[in-house]
């Protein structure tokens, strides 16, 4: 199943790994009642290390948003276990060093851009200067440099998301959990948004697991792909994406090691689009 | 446009106009060149006055017209105009504040608690669906004559605007911001306070036009029932004296306390919902 770190050797080189910032063990979710039950995803198990961009990939309804929202506590699992850390994640327990970025647009549209990327800060009790000072940072990081005091709605879909984005960065989160955060973008936009993100994390180097189901983004991001089935989802493959970095979005698309990589995994992705279309 | 503006304008002048021409000339004008059974009697002085009329009795009742001088009639008649407007305005005010705040609190906390929501459920149906204007008796034996019965009854028309457009406003919240914002730290209260109150804002604000209304609607018909003062009481006296142009006075009054109400609601709300697209640019 795992083709790339399984050829790691002796354990006197497993001590310089980074440690495991993410447990996936025997994870399942069922819906429904017992006769009628769905199974969304069906006992997958991978570990993300200190520092790791993995990236969640599979064709729509395989269940890895459900893997993100089960791993974020958002969602109740049916079996199995998550680790974060030492630490079991419960549904419903926020855990301070997890950040979560959704797809479907969440800014607060009551309030301003600078009150939105500001709203954890000021809900921990940060005092209004070192606030602002981080927020004015954020804005321009972010690219939003003179819509500090509008609201959401004068904003494009990528500024809002933009937004979003800086609302979660700004609380320094060690662990960036992103549920296809790009996925309502256009092209062009989602490009741009990828340049930023790189920056931030090439900069931050937090660990990330990001759900996508756009091979282009995930090769493009991150450092590890893991690849689940159709629904119900299940653990497929594992590459890793060894492109230098600091990456260009744009440029790199057109390496030819971008190309080879890109079909090799199509091919294997490829498999589950027409599993999902058969059903 | 501007163009527009101006025949928009032009032509509402121009209905006005002719109202207040029928009103004034119209019963004698009929009454001279009809027959009497075609003369409308809707256009009887007695029964709706005359603008002329109307202004004389508001002069008189505002005590601008007075031989003794308008300070010693405003001092001799302790429901003179002034007073009743003051007193009825002041009502309005307080049951409406009141019933506000009583229906918001309500809505959020039912709205917010499944539990709470279901066992309330047949209670909040069945007051309901009593008519308000019924429990005014009871609320006058229950308050007294005085202005207290006024604002309850104002408050308990005002509760269940509120009421009902708070606990709409609570459920239909976006699960995926009080989802975003716990994951950002907020507690429970923390969640209340700065996603649930603000997004349930935009239904609350749509019921406060209307719940000013009521709360006006409330008071009168409290005055009517049983009053010492206000401007449901001089509408009243001036029935008992079948004097129509007193009663059209109150009535120009409470229009005016209505528009000016409304007035004042609609621009608290566009300044608190500046960040909803309807509300962009002030109306």
């Amino acid at each position: 199943m795992t083709s790339t770190v399984a050829s790691s050797p002796a354990s006197s080189a497993k001590a310089l790994e980074p440690r495991t910032r993410i447990a996936v063990a025997g994870l399942s979710k069922t819906y429904g009642a017992a006769s009628r039950q769905v199974t969304a995803v069906d006992n997958v198990s991978f570990e993300v290390r200190q520092g790791e961009f993995v990236a969640l990939l599979g064709p729509s309804g395989c269940g890895k948003s459900t893997i993100l929202n089960m791993v974020a506590g958002l969602l109740p699992k049916s079996a199995g276990s998550i680790r974060i850390d030492a630490d079991d994640v419960e549904q419903g327990l926020v855990n301070r060093k997890v950040g979560y970025v959704f797809q479907r647009d969440t800014v607060f549209p009551w309030r301003t851009v600078e009150a939105n990327i500001g709203y954890g800060l000021e809900i921990a009790g940060l005092p209004r200067q070192q606030r602002r000072d981080k927020v004015e940072s954020a804005i321009e990081t972010a690219g939003l440099t003179g819509f500090g005091r509008s609201f959401p709605r004068m904003l494009s879909g990528g500024m809002r998301q933009r937004v979003a984005l800086m609302r979660t960065l700004i609380m320094e989160p060690e662990i960036l959990l992103m549920d296809e955060p790009f996925g309502a973008l256009d092209t062009h936009t989602k490009l741009e948004m990828h340049k930023t993100l790189l920056d931030i994390w090439e900069r931050e180097r937090q660990t990330v697991l990001f759900v996508t189901h756009d091979l282009g983004e995930a090769l493009t991001l991150s450092s590890r792909i893991i690849l689940l089935s159709a629904r119900p989802g299940r653990l497929k493959d594992d590459f890793a994406v060894g492109f230098a970095r600091p990456r260009d979005a744009v440029s790199l698309r057109e390496t030819p090691e971008f190309a080879r990589l890109y079909t090799h995994i199509w091919h294997s992705l490829g498999e589950e689009f027409r599993r999902t279309k058969a059903k | 446009m501007t163009q527009r503006r101006f025949e928009i304008l032009f032509w509402q002048f121009a209905i006005l106009v002719v109202i207040l021409a029928v009103w004034q000339w119209g019963y004698d004008a009929c009454k001279a060149t009809l027959p009497k059974s075609l003369v409308p009697g809707i256009l009887d002085p007695y029964f709706i006055s005359k603008p002329t009329a109307i202004w004389s009795s508001f002069l008189k009742l505002a005590c601008f017209a007075d031989k003794a001088g308008t300070s010693a009639c405003l001092s001799a008649n302790d429901n003179n105009l002034w007073i009743a407007t003051l007193v009825t305005l002041k009502n309005t005010w307080w049951g409406f504040l009141w019933g506000t705040l009583a229906g918001i609190a309500a809505g959020l906390i039912l709205g917010r608690s499944e539990f709470l929501a279901k066992i309330f459920e047949p209670y909040v149906v069945a007051l309901n669906s009593i008519p308000r204007i019924a429990l005014v008796p009871l609320i006058i034996l229950m308050f007294g004559l005085g202005d207290l019965s006024k604002i309850v009854t104002a408050a308990i028309v005002v509760f269940f605007v509120l009421f009902f457009n708070t606990f709409e406003g609570t459920r239909s919240v976006d699960r995926d911001q009080i989802a975003a914002a716990r994951l950002l730290g907020a507690s429970e209260m923390t969640v209340l306070r700065t996603v649930v109150v603000p997004s349930a804002l935009a239904w609350v604000f749509a019921s406060l036009t209307p719940a000013v209304s009521f709360a006006l609607i409330g008071v009168i018909v409290g005055e009517f029932i049983g009053a010492e003062r206000g401007l449901g009481k001089l509408i009243i006296e001036a029935e008992a004296r079948a004097n129509a142009a007193e009663m059209m006075v109150s009535i120009f009054v409470m229009m005016i306390v209505g528009i000016g109400l409304a007035y004042i609601v609609r621009r608290l709300q566009s300044h608190l919902l500046r960040w909803q697209p309807q509300f962009d640019q002030q109306q």
